[in-house]
């Protein structure tokens, strides 16, 4: 019985402030901790929404920013899963 | 998309484990700044410090050689592993020379602040041949009329800037320190071109403080304004960094800082006081926060002579108060920053110095929240209400 992760959503508990030249700022009230997200970056964190997949924030990466290179999906995947080990992000976990 | 998508994170670092001792562990004592003399051979008029003048190559009082070695040898099991020299002018000191050779010969880090006027290849080499040696020298001006102003001794220039040759001649990459005041602040690019020509590796801008003759200057209006400082603080990163190789530094908080020259692949973190990890030493041999003890009697913690190092990092009451206390316990505009946990209030010294309580804000960032010109993304916002969760912040991920 394998599980598969679907979709990956936001902790609301988390502040994300975008600034003026689309780095934006992640900060979690419970610890202190801060985070800086580059313009891509807070895209992505954008976009975790429950219901929007890896695949279509690559492709809305690719859309959106210029230079954007070929392991950008396995980045993503890799920025998701830092912030959901933070507890960040959480997971939409379903088991056929 | 040439950079990491995420970048950096960060509560002020508590330290790794050193010792099995409990406060020791929790907080290892990194650094010793040491305050080796309390008399300067210049006159700034803007020194925190506010040394007694001296012209002269060689200070009358001095911390003794005996004790710079007991404490460093004191300081070792509890994690030390760089030693800052700085002053009054350090060089002063009539055995620099042989502290230098005592950091070398224990393999610590050398760090060293100088007006540079003392400086000369011989010592230059040995300083440089420690490990990892920082040095920063103070220029306050690009011609003589203007640092001299400001350093209150003539001929302090053309030495001062001889210094910054011989510690780069040494293969050093020194720090170019000026302290941004209304004097000055037109000769701020030029001090770019004249730190590349004099073979500098960095230019760090500070701000006038307004603590002991530098409150004077505020007072008198010789100090920028908070909205000038901060128009600066923008040219200096958006306009001027660009302009060199040269690693610039405006030391305002990092409220005011582009996440970019923070976090960026080429970002220089934000420069945290490391207040966790530091000793000061001042020169008859107290120990105390930092400088701040020259000033203030209540931020001296005890003495080389009669109390342990050890006894003095783990049961000095405000050091305990700090460390429990930081950075949650901030007040005013740095209790409701979102920096706070990074930035630890920028200077705690300093904010008690001027309210005579540790919790006090910063005065930069106070000014600026009155000016209305604090950055609003940067503070937690008005209890924990639905705006600052990023679900009502974004209402539509960008297509
Ligand atoms: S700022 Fe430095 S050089 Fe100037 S008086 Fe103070 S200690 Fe001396
Ligand atoms: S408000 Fe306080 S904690 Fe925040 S950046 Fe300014 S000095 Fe630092």
């Amino acid at each position: 019985m394998s599980k598969t992760i679907k979709y990956h959503v936001r902790n609301p508990d988390i502040v994300f402030r975008e600034e003026f030249d689309d780095w934006a700022i992640l900060f979690d009230p419970d610890t202190g901790n801060v985070f800086g997200l580059n313009p891509t970056g807070a895209l992505a964190w954008k976009m975790l929404d429950g219901t929007t997949s890896v695949k279509e924030i690559a492709e809305a990466m690719m859309r959106l920013f210029s230079n954007v290179p070929e392991e950008a999906p396995a980045e993503i995947m890799q920025f998701i899963d830092e912030l959901v080990e933070r507890g960040y992000v959480g997971q939409d976990v379903t088991t056929p | 998309m040439s950079e990491k998508i995420y970048c950096g994170r960060g509560t002020a670092a508590r330290g790794d484990p050193v010792s099995t001792d409990s406060e020791t562990r929790r907080y290892p004592l990194y650094q010793l700044y040491f305050y080796l003399t309390d008399e300067c051979n210049l006159a700034c008029r803007h020194c925190w410090i506010a040394p007694k003048y001296q012209n002269a190559t060689k200070a009358t009082s001095f911390l003794p050689i005996d004790l710079f070695v007991s404490i460093i040898r004191e300081a070792q099991p509890l994690g030390l592993m760089t030693v800052k020299l700085t002053g009054g002018e350090p060089l002063l000191h009539p055995q620099f020379a042989e502290m230098v050779d005592i950091v070398k010969r224990e393999g610590l880090k050398l760090v060293l602040e100088t007006n540079g006027t003392l400086m000369a290849s011989e010592i230059a080499e040995a300083i440089a041949s420690c490990k990892n040696t920082f040095v920063s020298v103070s220029l306050d001006g690009t011609d003589a009329t203007t640092h001299e102003w400001v350093r209150g001794v003539p001929g302090s220039y053309d030495t001062a800037c001889a210094g910054v040759r011989h510690l780069a001649d040494a293969g050093l990459r020194p720090q170019v320190i000026m302290t941004v005041m209304r004097r000055n602040r037109d000769q701020i690019g030029e001090m770019v071109r004249l730190a590349e020509w004099l073979g500098a590796g960095s230019v760090k801008f500070n701000l006038l403080q307004p603590t002991s003759r530098g409150k004077q200057m505020h007072h008198s209006g010789e100090a920028l304004e908070i909205r000038e400082l901060i128009a600066l603080g923008q040219w200096v990163e958006r306009d001027l960094a660009p302009t060199t190789t040269l690693n610039l530094i405006y030391d305002h908080p990092p409220a005011f800082r582009p996440l970019s020259r923070m976090f960026g692949d080429h970002g220089d973190g934000c420069s945290v006081c490391g207040i966790f990890s530091i000793l000061g030493v001042l020169s008859d041999g107290s120990y105390a926060l930092c400088g701040i003890g020259e000033s203030l009697s209540e931020m001296i913690f005890g003495h080389a002579r009669t109390d342990r190092l050890v006894d003095i990092w783990e049961h000095t009451p405000m050091l305990g108060e700090i460390r429990g206390g930081l950075p949650e316990k901030l007040e005013g505009v740095c209790g409701r920053c979102l920096m706070k946990g990074r930035c630890l209030g920028s200077c705690l010294a300093q904010n008690y110095y001027r309210s005579g309580d540790l919790w006090e804000p910063y005065w930069f960032c106070e000014e600026a929240e009155r000016a209305g010109i604090f950055p609003e993304t940067r503070k937690v916002g008005r209890g924990a209400g639905a705006e600052e969760h990023l679900g009502t912040l974004v209402s539509e991920p960008p297509s």
